[in-house]
């Protein structure tokens, strides 16, 4: 009896196991294109700003649900940010013992939503769709400072910013240092005319 | 000729000073709401259209035309004032469908200002038509508006500051000073007089009656300066009539101002309190020069009390206005960066910067000549600072002519946010749970920004997890992307993450925290509870009209979680209070906890509908009325 609810109990596990691996397919951006499924998203999400990441791409046949093989070579990504203020070309690979799903690494260094774009062809057709992170489809690059504990670490983006924005201000500190100068010195010259 | 030179540098100033203040007060009733709404699609061809603006339009001169794609009009022709506060109607010849445009015209009942506008809603399933590519706007004002104006405030500066000088500072001896005493408020009286009939003149036909009755008063105050010159009546009673009646127009022109029309007292008092100080000081300054300075030589401890006591006037106003001047821009300016990415702050700007040069000036004078007694370091002073002051004057004037970058809309929430060298401004109609129209603006400086390659709106609750919803607006305006939708279902606080693509730039974005609350304008929202539910409930259209079909609305809490997958339905039981056996509509689910319940057609009437949560036990009552 205790071996049957043991069976029982580990057979509940893995259907429960199998309920939350379709989890974090909720979060991808599920398109039929032709007689094909794409299913894109990222591969870890939530994802965040300065953590390795990776375009998770699957490809079925609609109809069977079969897997589309071998699409590392005729499929081309690019990871865009915002209205193409940046474009990043991205190797697709296949992952290791899952047919039909890619993957290309990238490590998202901004906050914000970013767009896949998918290019080639699959089988004689030919693709050409963008994937942008958004509600009901996959998640934005988000930032570290929620999950952060005890100390908040700033972003390498964050950090660059500061840095911009204290050169900017060194900058004006230097202009204003320079025309106090000249004003010192201005005001020094009729003293040294009357000597 | 000097002497005439002088003259015309002491009326230049004040001519410029007049010209400086009136258009701080310039009134325009802008565009708040309508039925139908900017952007509804109707099922059936409306009666009547019906728009409420920001300040009291005049019917007289304001104008609804309802117009379709091929510009036939369809209004019957009439404009009157409708029953809501500011409002506007006009009735409809029968209309098909299609797309119309309603093209509106107000003119201020405040002072005169017109304004026009356009809206669109379409009747049927067809498209909306394309607004006219133009953005509310105000005509520029007529010459003759602006010289009356400036004459009329010449009238009130001149008035009020020379005869404030000839009380407390030095008044007349002899007759050519009384001579020339005489002819400064001759002058202010005309141009008082004059000023307000030209503005009568301006107006023409369109002349609201409010404006009608402070422009009489404001003529009859510059007849009553006129009048005080009469022989018999001594110096001292004629420069207190010159006083009341020169308040008198300065009151006039704070009740024709933008800040009357809004029924700000605050900013009403800022306004009367600027347009005296810069009067005592400018109109001070010209008796100065016009009465004092250039009919004699002065000298001595005489010419150092008189200066002193001058200075302590002027300063005085000076301090009165840059106060009320700094509060002012309070109100008008919405960021700081306005200062330098707006026309209307860059001539702030400069209206301060030569503002300082003239006190720099002024303090020579109250510091140096004066104590020294130098008349002609005086004179030569005070011209430079007249001069000085017409270029303030000047920068003034530009700056009330412009529009402030703060504009009345009326809206239940208007926030501007400065992103990346840009102006975001999100606009939200009303506070309710209700379907409601969502505005952003975005602006490069005063520039719109079109053509975005996507605006969108996401939506998440901070008190309950509703998920996150987004919303993706259309350009319906240059630098105006809109959408409408209720995301904001519930009472709470929402943030609502704005993000605009530009092409070949990063997303801009900004959050934004709305509160939704019973407050809101649209009173048909409700919440309800049931045995173990919390309901809010809300009609779209958030006025529901006879004949047309409404969609109810209704969250679902259950202990203050989104109650998922329940089977929600709701029954009309009672009409005008009186129970009647009506259909039950089975509500559709369209997100976590949200449900919508299609109900077709119904007449005018109060109407009370018992939405069920699953069991018979789980009933509340929504009561809601349909007009006609």
């Amino acid at each position: 009896m205790t071996r049957i609810l043991s069976i029982a109990a580990a057979i509940a596990v893995v259907v429960a196991s199998l309920g939350i691996s379709t989890n974090p397919a909720a979060a991808h951006d599920r398109r039929a294109i032709g007689p094909y499924t794409f299913v894109v998203g990222w591969i870890v999400e939530p994802a965040y700003v300065g953590q390795i990441n990776a375009l998770d791409l699957t490809v079925t046949e609609t109809a069977s649900t079969k897997a589309v093989e071998g699409l590392e070579k005729t499929l081309r990504a690019d990871l865009i940010v915002g209205g193409g203020a940046a474009t990043m070309p991205l190797t697709i690979a296949t992952r290791f013992g899952l047919p039909g799903k890619y993957q290309a690494q990238v490590i998202p260094t901004k906050v914000g939503d970013y767009t896949f774009r998918i290019t080639g062809t699959v089988n004689t057709m030919a693709i050409d769709e963008r994937f942008e992170s958004g509600p009901g489809r996959f998640g934005a690059i988000e930032d570290q400072a929620a999950l952060q504990f005890p100390d908040h670490v700033p972003s390498n983006s964050d950090l660059a910013a500061r840095l911009d924005d204290t050169n900017t201000k060194l900058g004006i500190a230097i202009t204003l240092a320079a025309v106090a100068l000249l004003i010192s010195i201005a005001a020094l010259v009729p003293t040294l005319r009357r000597r | 000729m000097t002497r005439f030179v002088r003259l015309a540098c002491a009326a230049a100033l004040a001519v410029a000073g007049a010209t400086a203040v009136p258009a701080t007060a310039s009134a325009h009733a802008n565009y708040v709401r309508s039925n139908p709404a900017a952007d509804a699609r109707l099922v059936k061809a409306p009666a009547e259209v019906r728009a409420s603006f920001t300040e009291p339009p005049d019917p007289k001169g304001s104008e609804l035309q309802v117009l379709d794609t091929q510009g036939t009009r369809w209004d019957q022709g009439r404009t009157t004032a409708s029953d809501e506060p500011n409002g506007l109607k006009v009735a409809l010849k029968p209309m098909g469908d299609g797309g119309y445009t309603v093209a509106w015209t107000t003119v201020s009942a405040v002072d005169g200002h017109e304004t026009k506008g356009s809206f669109a809603f379409v009747i049927g399933s067809g498209p909306l038509p394309a607004l006219p590519d133009v953005p509310n706007a105000s005509p520029a004002p007529s010459a003759l508006e602006v010289a009356g104006r400036a004459l009329s405030y010449v009238g009130i500066a001149l008035a009020l500051g020379g005869a404030l000088f000839g009380l407390i500072v030095h008044a007349a001896e002899g007759p050519v000073e009384e001579r020339r005493e005489r002819q400064l408020l001759a002058l202010a009286g005309g141009a008082m007089a004059i000023g307000s009939a030209a503005l009568v003149l301006a107006e023409g036909d369109r002349l609201p009656p409010r404006l009608e009755l402070l422009l009489s008063l404001r003529l009859l105050a510059g007849l009553a300066i006129i009048a005080a010159l009469a022989p018999r009546l001594a110096a001292r009673p004629r420069r207190y009539a010159a006083i009341a009646a020169a308040l008198t127009g300065a009151l006039t022109a704070t009740l024709v101002s933008h800040a009357a029309a809004l029924g700000n007292g605050k900013d009403m008092t800022l306004d009367l309190v600027h347009v005296v100080s810069i009067s005592a000081w400018t109109g001070g300054l010209s008796a100065l020069l016009w009465v004092y300075l250039l009919p004699r030589d002065r000298s001595g401890p005489p010419l150092r009390a008189t200066v002193w006591r001058f200075s302590l006037v002027a300063l005085t106003s000076v301090v009165l206005l840059v106060s009320a001047g700094v509060l002012q821009a309070f109100d008008r300016l919405v960021l700081l960066q306005d200062l330098v990415e707006t026309p209307y702050g860059i001539a702030l700007l400069a209206k301060i910067a030569l503002l300082v040069v003239v006190l720099v000036i002024a303090s020579f004078n109250l510091l140096r000549y004066g104590p020294r007694a130098e008349r002609r370091a005086l004179v030569r002073g005070t011209m430079v600072e007249s001069a000085l002051l017409a270029g303030v004057f000047v920068a003034a004037g530009v700056l009330t002519a412009l529009a402030p970058p703060a504009q009345p809309t009326g809206a239940a929430f208007d926030e501007t946010r400065h992103v990346a060298g840009y102006r975001v401004e999100l606009i939200i109609p009303t506070a309710s749970p209700a379907r409601t129209r969502f505005v952003l603006r975005v602006h490069q400086g005063l520039t719109p920004v079109t053509n975005a390659e996507k605006v969108a709106l996401r939506f998440t609750m901070i008190e309950h997890d509703m998920g996150e919803t987004e919303l993706v607006a259309g350009e319906r305006a240059p630098g105006e992307y809109v959408v409408t939708g209720s995301p904001t279902a519930m009472y709470g606080t929402w943030k609502v993450q704005a993000i605009i693509r530009l092409a070949g730039k990063e997303d801009l974005t900004t959050l934004f925290t709305v509160p939704v609350s019973p407050n809101g304008t649209t009173a048909s929202a409700a919440a309800l509870t049931t045995r173990s539910f919390a309901l809010v409930v809300f009609p779209d259209p958030s006025a529901p009209v006879a004949g047309a079909p409404i969609e109810l609305s209704v969250v679902v809490l259950e202990n203050g979680n989104a109650a998922a997958g329940k089977v929600v339905t709701g029954s009309i039981v009672a009409k005008d209070g009186q129970p009647i056996g009506g259909d039950t509509f089975t509500a559709s689910e369209q997100g976590s906890g949200r449900y919508r319940i299609d109900v077709p057609a119904l007449g005018a009437g109060r109407w009370t509908m018992r939405v069920q949560i699953g069991s018979p036990a789980e009933t509340a009552d929504y009561i809601f009325t349909v007009t006609p």
